[in-house]
């Protein structure tokens, strides 16, 4: 595969957008009538404040004079702008809204929730610290992205903030921060082969490497239970989100490693005895928001991980405790991926371009628990 | 909560250390809470320092998010029991 212009299941990730209708907070409104919303289109990989200068010009002249200090809500919830917009979205809506309403302010910015954003450059920042902080968990230093030219580390950026695949491709490949590499591919491969042949030669990848995964997870405990996402009750505090940052090891070992391995070593607390049915699984599998229609995604990995299961890919599922603790929701990208696919594939191909994989979980635990 | 897992609720030792001509504190190492934000250690140095704009950063290397937990960029970033946080007055690593 020709790895320079990106996978099928990147280019999706990197083209998906969410539909924005902004609307002005009406105590910054000093029109009549009031200017109308605002349609843009902000790309999942993107960050809200970047968005500013495209939505200023509808809301200038109906502003209060001042200084603008711009921040976005979302019912109420002001919005944290260093995470990207497409975690937001997967985050925050449930079920998801398009357009996505959101209201802007340019005045009282909410310090005691928010950390300070002086736009562009505070986005570049994070984005950078971030990315350090992920060659880091890789490396175990982050050498080379301190040694970036200043050239490249403007090229790197400007290909987030323009949206530019082939261009990011192009510049990160020197970062060498393996888990874009073949390493998983030949893994994830290896395990398809398997599971169509039931033959052991075809993997011998023989010194199986540990690789250390980034990740960054959002979890949004759920005491009462529900049915339909459209009932799951609004996240109204970020007191209620646990963003945890724990990479997740790959463990080789002859087997697949897959999301439901990634999730288990990401929240043992939840997996403490076996917890998830079969009957789970499917319903957290069956996300009707399936963006990646491509084979990569679509086909291959649903038609090879039922034979996985058979052969090496073991797993074994416990049916009796379906009581406990349940995910009732876990989205990458604004999928939401069966739990058997291969760990590295996820990586690969779901990955945000500061080489983090953000998850979105929502999970019930039908009491609150102290442990 | 998924963040209050036994393991969590260790403290961490934090080493702080100056860099470039921010000034010294007299005691080194601290305690905190791993549940605690990584924005409590920032606040901390504020307090100590006097100062409203202070770079903080882990291992000589990055600057975390204020949100992260600390128990989180110990387990990652860590070593030796304790967790290395640089501070400074002006930018030191970009």
């Amino acid at each position: 595969m020709d790895n320079s212009k990106g996978t099928e299941a990147q280019k999706y990730v990197w083209e998906g957008a969410i539909p924005l209708q902004i609307h002005l907070h009406e105590s910054e409104v000093t029109t009549l009538p009031p200017p109308p919303p605002a349609l843009v289109l902000a790309p999942r990989i993107g960050y809200l404040p970047l968005l500013v200068p495209q939505i200023k010009p509808f809301f200038n002249s109906a502003l209060p004079p001042g200084v603008d200090t711009v921040w976005f809500e979302y019912k109420g919830l002001p919005l944290k702008w260093y995470i990207p917009t497409g975690v937001l979205f997967d985050l925050l809506c449930a079920e998801p809204e398009r357009p996505w309403n959101l209201t802007v302010h340019f005045r009282g910015y909410p310090a005691n929730v928010l950390t300070p954003c002086e736009g562009e450059d505070s986005v570049k920042w994070s984005f950078i610290n971030s990315l350090k902080e992920a060659a880091y968990v890789i490396n175990g230093n982050c050498k080379n992205v301190m040694n970036m030219s200043q050239s490249d580390q403007v090229e790197l950026w400007r290909s987030v903030l323009n949206v530019n695949l082939e261009a990011y491709l192009w510049v990160s490949s020197k970062l060498k921060l393996g888990i874009a590499g073949d390493e998983f591919s030949v893994k994830w491969n290896s395990c398809v082969l398997k599971s169509q042949q039931s033959a052991v030669e075809t993997d011998n990848t023989g010194s199986v490497k540990t690789g250390r995964i980034p990740v960054r997870l959002y979890v949004y405990n759920v005491n009462e239970d529900f049915d339909d996402l459209e009932d799951a009750p609004q996240i109204d505090s970020w007191d209620k989100i646990s963003y945890i940052n724990r990479p997740v090891e790959i463990h080789g070992e002859g087997k697949c490693f897959t999301l439901l391995d990634a999730v288990k070593s990401l929240l043992p607390e939840f997996f403490a005895e076996p917890s998830l049915t079969n009957e789970e699984i499917s319903e957290v599998a069956g996300g009707d928001e399936q963006r990646l229609p491509s084979e990569e995604y679509g086909s291959s990995p649903r038609t090879t991980t039922a034979d996985v299961g058979e052969t090496s890919c073991e797993h074994v599922w416990s049916s009796d405790v379906s009581d406990t603790t349940e995910i009732k929701l876990l989205r990458i990208q604004g999928i939401e991926p069966k739990l058997e696919i291969p760990f590295g594939w996820v990586v690969n191909n779901l990955m945000n371009p500061e080489h983090f994989l953000h998850i979105c979980v929502y999970v019930r635990i039908p009491e609150p628990i102290t442990i | 909560m998924a963040s209050e897992s036994s393991n969590s609720a260790r403290k961490v030792v934090v080493h702080l250390r100056a860099t470039g001509d921010a000034p010294i504190l007299k005691q080194a190492n601290f305690q905190i809470g791993g549940t605690d934000k990584f924005a409590k250690v920032i606040d901390f140095l504020r307090r100590q320092l006097h100062r409203e704009t202070l770079f903080v950063y882990v291992n000589s290397a990055f600057s975390p998010n204020p949100d992260e937990l600390v128990i989180d960029l110990y387990n990652n970033f860590g070593f030796d029991g304790k967790l290395v946080v640089n501070y400074a007055c002006s930018m030191a690593w970009g």
